[in-house]
C-alpha cells in the first residue's frame, strides 16, 4: 500500500489545501483526508507540515478560521477561504498549470534527426 | 495590504499567545482523535490505532514548534525571554548594576540637563515671530570702553522716523528700569515695570492676548499698562475682564488695556510683570542728542541684511552729527539680536557643553571598564555554557540585552537625575542667564538621552560579548584555572582605560580648580568699600504722592530715621551700587584749572546720585573737602564730590576744592573728594562724580538703592529698619533687602553660576574616577589572588604584596595624570578666558589635582589589596 504513494511536491501543500478549501470550509484533518482522496492515495499529506501551513496561510490572510461542530457533534477549528485566498489560489492554479506543462515537455522531450 | 495583515496577524498572536496555544492544543487533539478513530475502523487496536495517529501526525511537540515558528512571534518571545534572563542575571551583583546605572545616570542626566539649557539659551531662536530679523542698535561714545552702550532719544527718533532698512525701530528703557509698588498697604508688592515705545509690539510682533498695546499718543508716559500673564494670574486670577480696570501702580492709577501672552519675556530685559508706554518728548529736545538711555531693538525688512541696514544708519549718524553738536563723532552699531542676547554667556555654556563631554567620556571608560571586568569575570561561565553547546550568536545576543537592559535602567535613572539637574541649574543662573526661566525637557531629548544610553550599551556590552563568542572555551577553562592573572591583552586594555579616565578625571579637576582659585581671588578683590554688615535694599517713593521736593526731603529723613536705631552706624542711599557694574556715564568737561575747556579736560565719569551719609555707611573715606549736608539743597548752587582720579584727570597739579566742572549740562563746584571704587566685581576702578539727591531730585525719580551699615549681621536690623519706613509712610516697600555682599555678588553670577557647575562636575568626576579606579583595580587584584597565595605560602610577607598592588595602582595613575597634564596644557588658551587672575598653568592647582588623583589611587588600590592578602593562602590555593 505505501508503495504507491509519495510525498507531496515541494510547495504545494498550500495550494492543494487552498484547493481543498475552495470546495467548503474544512477542519484540518479533513483537508489532509480530502488531499488524500483526491490525489487517490497517492498524496499522503505530511501532518506536521499541514498545521503550520494553515497558520502561515492565515496570517497571509487567505483563510480565516472559526470553531464549529462537525456532523458527529465534536468541536473543530474549521478553515475557509477568504477572498485574498481565492486570488492566491487562482494566481497558483496559472503557475502551476505551466510549471506543470513545462516539465512535461522537458519530460517528452526527444532528440530529432534535424537536431545535431 | 498582505504586510499589513501579516503585521496585524503577528501582533495578535503576540498578545493572545495563551488562547493561541490552547487553541493549538485543541486542534491537535482533535486531529489526533479522528486519527486513531479512523484507524480504528480500519481494524486496529485502540493503542496502535492511537500510536498510528499520533505518527501521521508527526509528533504533536514537534509539530507544535513548527506551529508557533509559523506564527512569526518567536523572535519576540525569546527576546523577552532573555530580557528576564537579563533582569535575573544582573539581579544576582547589585553592586555592579548600582554602580553602573548611577554611572549612566550621572552621564546621561548631566548631558540631558546641560543639552537642554544650551538648546534653549543657544539653539533654540528667540520666542518671536521670524526672530532672525530682529536687530539691537548700539551708540559708542565718549570713551573707547563703552562701544556697546545705550542710544540717545535724539537718535532713536531720527532711526524710526528715517531708517528704511527697518520695518520697525521700538525703544526700550531698561537703563533706568524700575519697579513698581502695587497691592495697596495690605499686601504690597513690588512689580518689575519696563518701559517701551508703541513700535514694540510690531517690532517683537507678539500681540497681546488680551486688550491692545500702546499707542503712538500714549508715548508720553500716559498711564496705562499692559500686563504679564504672570501678574493678570496672580493679581486678578486670570479674569478676562480686567481690561478697561485701573491699577494703582506706586500711588497712580494706570489703566489695564492689554494683557501679554503666557511666557513672553522680553529680549533684552526678560522676564517683567508690566509694560507701560515710555515717554518719548525728551527726544524732540535737540539737547537730549547726548543724553545715552535708550536700549533699541528693531525688525528688518525681509531681504535687508545687517550690512546694509548699518550703511544706513551710518549715513543717518552722518546727518545727525552736522545737524546737532552733540551728537558728532558717534557711531551707531547694528547686531543681530540673538548673538547680542547671548553672546556674554555663550562661552560659559561651551565650556558646560566641554565639561559635560569630558563626564560623558568619563562614562564611557567606566562603563566600558565595568562591562569589561564583568565579562572576563563571567567568561568561565561563557566558556562552560559554549562547551556543553548553547549558540554563541545566542550567548552574544544574551549580553547585548544585558547591557541594553542596564542601558534603559540607566536612561530611567538618567531622566530623573535630569529632571533634577536642571532645576537646580534654573535655581543658579535664574535671572543672570537669559532665558533660562524657559528652560524644559523636551521631547527630542528624550530621544537624545536614550540614544546616548542605547548606543553607549552597544558599543560596551559589544566588545566583551563578542570577545566572549571568540574565544575557544577549552583555552579560557584551562587558562582560567591555571593562570595566576587574567590574559595580558587584557589587563593592557584595563591599564589604558585607566589611564584614559585618570586622565579625563584630571582636566576636570584642573579646570574645577582653576575656577575655585579665581572665584577666592574675586571673593577677596578690594572693590573699595566696606560690604561687611551692610545691608542693601530699594525704596521707591511713588512719584503720584511725591514730587522732587518731598522725595529729596524723604531720603534724607529716612537716613536720619534708621540711624536713630541702635546699632546703625550709617545710613543714606545712592542710585546705583559700586561693582554692579556701569550706570549713568557721562561727559564731564573742566571748566576752570589748568585744562579747563580743552579737550584734555573733557572725560567720561560714572555719576552716582547719594542721599544721607551714603559714604560712611559703605565706607568711603573722605581724601580732601567736605561731603554734602543740609547747606546743599535744591536751592543752592550745585555742587559735587568727585573720585579721585577724576580730579587727578581733569584738575591736574592743582586743589580740586572749589574748581567747577560742567556734567549734565551744570555748572557745578567740587566740594569733596573720595577714593575710586570698583564699577564692577572685578575689581575696575573708574573716575565717579558725585550729586547730592537733595539737590538732584528734580532730575528723575533716582529710587535710590539704601545702605545701612551697622555692628552686627545685616539682615538682623530689618524688622527696625521696616519699622522706621512705616512711621514716616506705611505705604512704601522696602524691597529686596539683602547683605550688601549678596547685591553687589549678584553682579558675578555668571561667572558664580559657571563655577558651581564645574564644581559640581568635577565632583562628579571624581567620583567616577575613583569609581572606576577602584573596579579596575580591584579587579586586577581579584585575577592575582591565586598569585599572591603561592607567594604568601612560599614565604612572601603580606605587607610587600600590599606595597607592590600600591605601586602598580600608583603607576598607572601616574601615567593617567601625565595625560591629563597634557591636556589641560593644551586646553589652557580655553581656560585663558574664563579664569581670573590665575594662570591656567598655576602648578598649585596641577599639583593639588595630581595629589588628589593620587590618594584615590592609593585608596583604591590598597583596600583590595588588603582584602586578598587578609585571607588564609590555603584557602585561595584550594
Amino acid at each position: 500500500m505505501s508503495d504507491e504513494r509519495s510525498e507531496l511536491l515541494q510547495g504545494t501543500l498550500e495550494m492543494l489545501a487552498l484547493q481543498t478549501l475552495a470546495l467548503e470550509p474544512m477542519h484540518g484533518w479533513g483537508i489532509a483526508q480530502r488531499i488524500q482522496q483526491f490525489s487517490r492515495d497517492v498524496f499522503l499529506v505530511a501532518q506536521g507540515s499541514l498545521y503550520p501551513a494553515l497558520v502561515r496561510m492565515k496570517r497571509r490572510g487567505w483563510v480565516k478560521t472559526s470553531w464549529r461542530t462537525t456532523e458527529n457533534n465534536r468541536r473543530a477549528r474549521y478553515y475557509e477561504l477568504t477572498v485574498a485566498g481565492h486570488r492566491q489560489l487562482d494566481a497558483e492554479r496559472v503557475s502551476w498549470a505551466r510549471a506543470s506543462s513545462a516539465v512535461n515537455w522537458v519530460m517528452t522531450a526527444r532528440l530529432t534527426p534535424e537536431v545535431s | 495590504m498582505s504586510i499589513l495583515t501579516d503585521i496585524v496577524e503577528r501582533v495578535r498572536a503576540l498578545l493572545f499567545r495563551g488562547r493561541d496555544e490552547r487553541e493549538m492544543d485543541e486542534e491537535l487533539r482533535f486531529h489526533v482523535e479522528m486519527e486513531t478513530a479512523q484507524n480504528r475502523r480500519s481494524g486496529m487496536d485502540g493503542v496502535e490505532a492511537r500510536r498510528r495517529g499520533l505518527l501521521a501526525l508527526g509528533g504533536v511537540e514537534r509539530t507544535k514548534e513548527e506551529v508557533r515558528d509559523a506564527r512569526g512571534t518567536r523572535w519576540v518571545e525569546e527576546s523577552t525571554g532573555d530580557f528576564a534572563h537579563a533582569l535575573r542575571t544582573l539581579s544576582k551583583s547589585p553592586g555592579f548594576v548600582t554602580v553602573a546605572v548611577l554611572t549612566l545616570a550621572i552621564g546621561i542626566g548631566g548631558t540631558t540637563a546641560v543639552f537642554s539649557a544650551i538648546d534653549t539659551v543657544l539653539l533654540r531662536p528667540l520666542p518671536y515671530q521670524e526672530p532672525g530679523r530682529l536687530v539691537r542698535l548700539y551708540q559708542a561714545y565718549g570713551r573707547a570702553s563703552a562701544p556697546r552702550g545705550f542710544v540717545t532719544p535724539v537718535h532713536f527718533l531720527a532711526y524710526r522716523a528715517q531708517l528704511s532698512s527697518l520695518q520697525a525701530t521700538a525703544a526700550i528703557l531698561t537703563y533706568s528700569e524700575s519697579g513698581a509698588d502695587i497691592g495697596g498697604a495690605e499686601h504690597p508688592e513690588r512689580i518689575r515695570v519696563l518701559p517701551v515705545s508703541a513700535d514694540y509690539f510690531a517690532v517683537t510682533l507678539v500681540p497681546p492676548r488680551l486688550g491692545r498695546g500702546f499707542e503712538a499718543a500714549e508715548e508720553n508716559g500716559a498711564p496705562v499698562v499692559v500686563l504679564s500673564d504672570a501678574l493678570w494670574q496672580r493679581q486678578y486670577r486670570g479674569d478676562p475682564s480686567v481690561v478697561g480696570r485701573q491699577m494703582m501702580m506706586s500711588g497712580k492709577s494706570h489703566a489695564i488695556v492689554g494683557v501679554l501672552p503666557p511666557g513672553f519675556a522680553d529680549p533684552v530685559a526678560g522676564a517683567i510683570d508690566a509694560l507701560v508706554p515710555i515717554d518719548v518728548t525728551p527726544g524732540k529736545d535737540a539737547s537730549n542728542a547726548s543724553n545715552h538711555y535708550l536700549t533699541i531693538i528693531g525688525r528688518l525688512r525681509p531681504d535687508v541684511t545687517v550690512a546694509r541696514a548699518q550703511a544706513e544708519v551710518d549715513g543717518l549718524d552722518r546727518a545727525l552729527g552736522v545737524q546737532y553738536p552733540a551728537a558728532k563723532e558717534k557711531h551707531t552699531g547694528i547686531e543681530p539680536l540673538k548673538s547680542d542676547v547671548v553672546a556674554p554667556v555663550s562661552r560659559s555654556l561651551e565650556l558646560m557643553l566641554g565639561a559635560v563631554g569630558l563626564i560623558l567620556l568619563l562614562v564611557c571608560v567606566n562603563i566600558a571598564n565595568l562591562l569589561l571586568v564583568r565579562g572576563s569575570e563571567r567568561g568561565r561561565e561563557f566558556a562552560l555554557r559554549t562547551a556543553l553547546g548553547a549558540d554563541r550568536s545566542r550567548l552574544v545576543r544574551q549580553l547585548l540585552v544585558e547591557s541594553l537592559t542596564l542601558a534603559l535602567l540607566g536612561d530611567v535613572a538618567g531622566l530623573v537625575v535630569a529632571r533634577l539637574a536642571m532645576s537646580a541649574i534654573v535655581v543658579l543662573g535664574a535671572g543672570t542667564i537669559p532665558r533660562l526661566e524657559q528652560l524644559s525637557l523636551d521631547p527630542r531629548l528624550l530621544v537624545f538621552s536614550l540614544g546616548v544610553a542605547s548606543l553607549s550599551a552597544i558599543v560596551f556590552g559589544l566588545a566583551p560579548a563578542l570577545r566572549a563568542a571568540r574565544t575557544q572555551p577549552g583555552d579560557v577553562l584551562r587558562e582560567q584555572t591555571r593562570s595566576t592573572a587574567g590574559s595580558s591583552g587584557q589587563s593592557r586594555l584595563s591599564a589604558g582605560l585607566v589611564v584614559s579616565q585618570v586622565a579625563l578625571a584630571f582636566i576636570l579637576l584642573v579646570g574645577a580648580g582653576l575656577l575655585l582659585v579665581s572665584f577666592e581671588r574675586i571673593r577677596q578683590i578690594d572693590l573699595g568699600v566696606a560690604t561687611n554688615d551692610v545691608l542693601a535694599f530699594e525704596l521707591n517713593l511713588p512719584g503720584a504722592r511725591y514730587d522732587s521736593t518731598a522725595r529729596g526731603a524723604l531720603y534724607e529723613r529716612f537716613a536720619r530715621a534708621v540711624e536713630a536705631i541702635p546699632r546703625v552706624r550709617a545710613a543714606g542711599g545712592v542710585s546705583k551700587l559700586p561693582a554692579t557694574g556701569g550706570y549713568n556715564s557721562w561727559g564731564v568737561q573742566a571748566l576752570t584749572g589748568p585744562v579747563a575747556n580743552s579737550r584734555a579736560g573733557s572725560i567720561g565719569a560714572e555719576e552716582r546720585v547719594i542721599s544721607g551719609d551714603y559714604f560712611r555707611a559703605v565706607g568711603i573715606p573722605l581724601v580732601a573737602g567736605r561731603i554734602f549736608d543740609g547747606r546743599d539743597d535744591a536751592r543752592s548752587s550745585h555742587k559735587v564730590v568727585v573720585s579721585k582720579s577724576t580730579a587727578d584727570r581733569i584738575f591736574p597739579g592743582v586743589d580740586p576744592i572749589g574748581q567747577r566742572l560742567n556734567t549734565g549740562g551744570l555748572d557745578c563746584e567740587v566740594i569733596g573728594v573720595v577714593p575710586d571704587v570698583a564699577v564692577d566685581a572685578e575689581g575696575k576702578r573708574d573716575s565717579y562724580v558725585y550729586h547730592a539727591h537733595a539737590q538732584f531730585a528734580g532730575d528723575r525719580n533716582w529710587a535710590l538703592t539704601q545702605v545701612v551699615s551697622a555692628a552686627g549681621p545685616a539682615m538682623t536690623l530689618v524688622p527696625d529698619v521696616r519699622a522706621a519706613l512705616a512711621a514716616l509712610d506705611p505705604q512704601l516697600v522696602m524691597y529686596h533687602p539683602m547683605p550688601l555682599t549678596d547685591a553687589i555678588g549678584r553682579g558675578t553670577a555668571t561667572r558664580v553660576f559657571t563655577m558651581r557647575i564645574l564644581v559640581c562636575f568635577a565632583l562628579v568626576a571624581l567620583g567616577l574616577a575613583a569609581l572606576g579606579l577602584f573596579g579596575v583595580l580591584s579587579y586586577a587584584v581579584r585575577m592575582r589572588a591565586r598569585e599572591f597565595g603561592i607567594r604568601m605560602a612560599l614565604g612572601a610577607p603580606r605587607g610587600r604584596i600590599r606595597l607592590s598592588v600600591m605601586k602598580q595602582g600608583l603607576g598607572v595613575t601616574a601615567v593617567g595624570v601625565a595625560v591629563g597634564l597634557a591636556g589641560a596644557l593644551a586646553l589652557s588658551r580655553v581656560m585663558q578666558s574664563l579664569v581670573f587672575q590665575v594662570s591656567p598653568t598655576d602648578p598649585h592647582v596641577l599639583v593639588g589635582a595630581a595629589v588628589f588623583m593620587a590618594l584615590v589611587a592609593a585608596a583604591a588600590a590598597y583596600l583590595p589589596a588588603r582584602r586578598a592578602t587578609s585571607v588564609d593562602p590555603r584557602e585561595v590555593l584550594q
